[in-house]
């Protein structure tokens, strides 16, 4: 008898189960969704109301006893419903709709899901054992895909969030006109990109840029791979401190360490050159690279180098024939960061290269802004050109970037 | 004759402590010698110094009378197995077999093709035709000890060093590996040095025992004899009583 008691007291219909789940992550969305009401000063009187009804109805859910719970459950649902309704007729917009469906659709799966045969006879105590048992199982089957549909509901709000400003850019890019309004996809032209494609000055930019990022990459793995080694595996004086000061130097915004740079590069002859930015992006990259890659080196068993000294390598061998090639995800992480950190880098550009023709690609995008007299069309167009490079490259180093940033080295 | 001496060694750390002190240990060629003791008594140090992993303080080690205190590890001649394989895992088996051959100098270099028959050679051997593409993360753990046993070997090396190999192995698995060394032993006549905390693999293993505690050399003979007159309390406490432990144990289970 204990068993079936058990069984009783443990099942709750999916439907239940599920809800109880929904129901308090729609309520976090509501709270996050008042603060767009506060911001856009729509009256919060509507949204209160639905997340009290909402919060209550979270805690009235039927529990399998006889009660005035489903009852309860029911007429909240239906109340939540109302608000949305309501708050949707006051103010009929888009935004409005998207946020009111988030108290309305809520209510309707409450409604029906609470109304269901299937729940009523488990809220009345009439259900029988083997329906008990089915129903667990019926539970267990289903649960993870109503899971899934839940979380994948809340993912598609976050990649759209995420999407808006491209989707927007890519629709100015290819509208018409050069203003920042108008809805999405009216009319299409590929004018901006003709433009921006057929003038000299946007290739001169390309290929400075190409120039001091793959410099800088270069530059900077050639410093911070050898660095990283020896501060792995080698003890030599100073060299806690040394790995700290590097952190420090990082603590530091930017724009303190610009003005001495200037003055370095000036002295040396390197303003208005490549190499005066190559050499400035491999400094500032270099702490970060060597940190990742150190921590990469460490999770390569010294036994692994014993073994290569046995058989005769050198301390560079073992480095060249062992080490490097076990660290290529690593390295291929590091050597995109330093590439990605030089591509987007603006303010050393903007200050060591004065003329034009030493622009680099962030320079001369924000150039066009002042130049041209604000032509959004063609500044959109050059931004997704711009980014372009680095959206192939991130897909054409995928599965290393995983495995670089997730693998600890070296497993059997 | 290959034979192997320390003279008074000493392993001294940086912050004082001595792990081996003024050791002399002597290894007659084609002898198998099992260093026992229990973990941190100086046995994997001793051995790491004559493969050259760890600086000599004090003293001489000595591998057919010339000293090889300052020859770098791939000079002296040793085959080494370690206790997690150490195998190098971006290289098929073939290429880790064949990594140490490929890296001999000046008059010893070897022509591709003796390098090819060696490697079928010795994977004929260890039953590793079969697996000569693949990586090692794709072998079990008995295979991957084979293969570590393998790249020791195939240089035909003055001494084999071993560091627990059998450590990471389940019990079937290495009672069987202890056949098949104590074999592949036999049929090559390798000087060996073979390091281990397991008084069932030194007794079955050993032609002599060499005893460590706390850095020094407790006894040193064949391992029978060091059952029957053990030297101090020591080996009475750590192998004998051990050993007897375990046959009580085992008498106890088949009384019935």
């Amino acid at each position: 008898m204990s068993g079936e008691r058990t069984m009783r007291d443990w099942y709750a219909p999916l439907e239940i189960y599920t809800l109880s789940a929904w129901l308090r992550v729609v309520v976090v969305v509501n709270l996050f969704l008042l603060i767009f009401d506060y911001l856009r000063d729509d009256g919060l009187e509507y949204s209160l109301v639905g997340i009290l009804l909402l919060a209550l109805l979270v805690k009235s859910l039927p529990d399998g006893s006889k009660s005035w719970r489903r009852d309860t459950s029911l007429v909240l649902s239906g109340a939540i419903v109302m608000v949305g309704v309501l708050s949707v007729l006051a103010q009929p917009i888009g935004f409005v709709i998207w946020m009111e469906s988030w108290l309305i659709i809520p209510g309707l799966i409450s409604l029906y899901w609470i109304s269901s045969p299937h729940v009523s006879m488990w809220n009345r105590e009439l259900m029988e054992l083997a329906k008990i048992e089915n129903g667990l199982a019926r539970n267990r089957e289903h649960s993870a895909a109503y899971q899934r549909i839940g979380k994948h509901v809340i993912l598609a709000h976050f990649a759209f969030i995420v999407l808006l400003p491209v989707i927007w850019i890519i629709d100015i890019s290819l509208s018409p006109g050069n203003a920042l309004g108008g809805s999405l996809g009216d009319s299409f032209t590929t004018e901006h990109y003709s433009k921006i494609l057929g003038g000299d000055q946007f290739w001169i930019w390309m290929t400075n840029s190409l120039i001091v990022s793959i410099g800088t990459t270069i530059a900077g793995l050639g410093l911070a791979v050898p660095a990283a080694y020896a501060f792995s595996r080698f003890k030599f004086s100073g060299r806690d401190p040394a790995m700290f000061s590097f952190l420090l130097v990082q603590m530091f915004p930017g724009i303190i360490i610009l003005v001495p740079y200037f003055m370095v590069m000036k002295t040396l002859g390197l303003l208005n050159s490549h190499l005066g930015l190559i050499l400035a992006y491999s400094v500032t990259a270099l702490p970060l690279c060597v940190w990742m890659l150190k921590g990469f080196f460490d999770t390569v068993p010294r036994e692994l180098e014993e073994a290569a000294l046995l058989d005769g390598c050198s301390r560079f061998e073992i480095f060249t024939r062992i080490i490097l090639p076990l660290s290529l995800p690593a390295i291929a992480v590091t050597a995109l960061f330093s590439f990605l950190a030089a591509w987007n880098e603006f303010l050393l550009a903007l200050t060591f290269n004065t003329s034009n023709d030493m622009y680099t690609l962030p320079v001369g995008l924000a150039s066009m802004i002042s130049a041209t007299g604000q032509s959004w069309g063609d500044f959109a167009a050059a931004s997704m050109l711009v980014s372009l490079p680095v959206v192939i490259l991130f897909i054409l180093f995928q599965k290393f970037l995983i495995e670089g940033l997730s693998a600890g080295g070296v497993k059997g | 004759m290959v034979s192997v001496r320390y003279e008074k060694v000493t392993k001294r750390y940086d912050d004082g402590t001595e792990a081996v002190k003024e050791l002399d240990l002597e290894v007659l060629n084609g002898e198998f010698l099992v260093l026992l003791g229990p973990s941190g008594c100086g046995k994997s140090t001793t051995l790491r110094m004559l493969a050259g992993l760890e600086d000599i303080s004090e003293g001489e080690i000595k591998i057919d009378d010339a000293r090889i205190n300052d020859l770098p590890p791939g000079a002296r001649g040793l085959g080494m197995v370690f206790q997690s394989y150490a195998l190098y895992p971006h290289m098929n088996i073939e290429d880790n077999l064949s990594f140490g051959l490929r890296r001999m100098k000046g008059e010893e270099k070897l022509p591709e093709a003796v390098i090819q028959s060696r490697v079928d050679a010795m994977a004929q051997m260890l039953g590793l035709s079969e697996e000569l593409a693949k990586r090692p993360k794709e072998l079990s753990g008995g295979q991957r000890q084979r293969v570590a046993l393998g790249r020791a070997l195939i240089k035909r090396p003055k001494v084999l060093l071993m560091d627990e190999p059998l450590s990471n192995l389940d019990a079937e698995l290495r009672h069987q590996m202890r056949g098949e060394i104590r074999r592949l032993h036999e049929e090559l006549g390798c000087t060996t040095i073979y390091v281990t905390h397991d008084q069932i693999e030194a007794m079955t293993l050993a032609d002599r025992i060499a005893i460590l505690d706390k850095g020094e050399l407790q006894q040193h003979c064949p391992p029978m004899e060091a059952y029957n007159n053990p030297a101090n309390d020591f080996v009475k406490g750590f192998l004998v009583k051990h050993l007897n432990d375990i046959k009580e144990t085992a008498d106890t289970l088949f009384k019935d």
